[in-house]
């Protein structure tokens, strides 16, 4: 729900980081999302291409990694993933509970990051 | 910051370790180190709009009768109704309004309690916008995080939110005189809030009555 202001820093961070090196153009930027981030991630980057336009960074690419989640449950002992799929893009139920007892006593470990990691320009 | 440029004489790339919610929980901290030096106690107040999260600041204010010594950040989008509704408990109010965000964050809290005087405030009341989605993933620094839900909002409103819901310390229920018009089962909200969240308290209340507001008092860990 909050795609548009998260999408709106990442591009200023682009923005700035590109200026700090004298980027003319950008060609694409690399974006780490962990699946039970409250992002959906085809909001995202609409609004980062919607958001680049005009700007030296109109028309990049952008790219995104989901990153696993992995939880530890406290019910059972539980530790890894949380079963979910991805397959289904409109799959918004995200289950906070753990995939074995259903316990909803889980510490979330990783998953939850929204990560700029890599922009490639041309100088 | 790495730069790596053998890509050929043109492309570059800058590799970043940007965790952009990183930022806001690094400000969070911050937040609440400054309340830890102050000594007040700073409680977000979360859920959804027309919830009652005013009106159960407004009784909670009323019950504790610390005037000037009590504190409210009132967020809102736009408009301060809120906050006004506040002043007349006799509390300090500053309004933050977010404009467009759905959220409060730690930097609008920080710029408020910048404004804010809080020299002598015992606690702090954090009022978020009214959304049960985006407040969860946007911690503010608060000791203490309460949600409240109202019969009127129907009875999955639990079930449909479990993040939010596992996030809080205090869960309320408010507007139990409309659990029988609004045929609302109870006994199955609460049983969702402690599936959800066996470590919060649930308080039933009706904040206009002032029923519950004395539990949450003492859930919260102020004398009344």
């Amino acid at each position: 729900m909050h795609e548009f202001s998260i999408s709106d820093e990442i591009v200023r961070n682009v923005l700035d980081a590109v200026k700090e090196n004298n980027g003319k153009k950008v060609l694409s930027i690399q974006l780490e999302i962990g699946e039970l981030a409250l992002l959906n991630v085809e909001q995202v980057t609409f609004w980062i291409h919607e958001l680049f336009k005009g700007s030296v960074a109109e028309g990049a690419k952008v790219k995104v990694k989901t990153v696993k989640a992995r939880i530890q449950c406290e019910s059972c002992g539980y530790k890894g993933g949380i079963g979910l799929d991805r397959q289904d893009p409109f799959q918004h139920v995200i289950p906070y509970s753990c995939p074995k007892c259903h316990s909803f006593q889980i510490n979330i470990e990783k998953g939850r990051e929204c990560t700029l990691r890599k922009i490639q320009a041309v100088r | 910051m790495k730069i790596i440029r053998p890509k050929g004489p043109e492309i570059f790339d800058i590799e970043l370790e940007k965790d952009l919610l990183a930022k806001n929980k690094g400000l969070a901290k911050e937040n609440r180190r400054r309340f830890d030096r102050s000594n007040i106690l700073a409680v977000d107040i979360m859920g959804s709009i027309g919830s009652g999260k005013t009106s159960l600041i407004k009784a909670i204010l009323k019950k504790l009768g610390m005037g000037k010594k009590a504190a409210v950040i009132a967020g809102d989008l736009t408009t301060t109704i809120d906050a006004e509704r506040i002043e007349a408990e006799g509390a300090r109010v500053i309004q933050v309004n977010t404009g467009k965000e759905c959220h409060l964050d730690a930097h609008l809290i920080r710029r408020a309690i910048e404004r804010m005087k809080l020299d002598g405030v015992k606690v702090l009341f954090i009022e978020n916008v009214g959304n049960l989605i985006c407040p969860g993933e946007f911690p503010l620094g608060a000791h203490k995080r309460l949600v409240v839900t109202s019969v009127t909002e129907g009875p999955y409103t639990v079930i449909k939110h479990p993040y939010i819901f596992r996030e809080a310390d205090v869960i309320v229920l408010n507007k139990m005189d409309m659990a029988k018009p609004m045929k609302v089962n109870i006994s199955k909200l609460e049983r969702d809030a402690r599936q959800v969240n066996p470590r919060a308290s649930f308080i039933k209340t009706n904040a206009l009555s002032g029923r519950g507001i004395p539990k949450i008092i003492e859930a919260l860990g102020l004398k009344s």
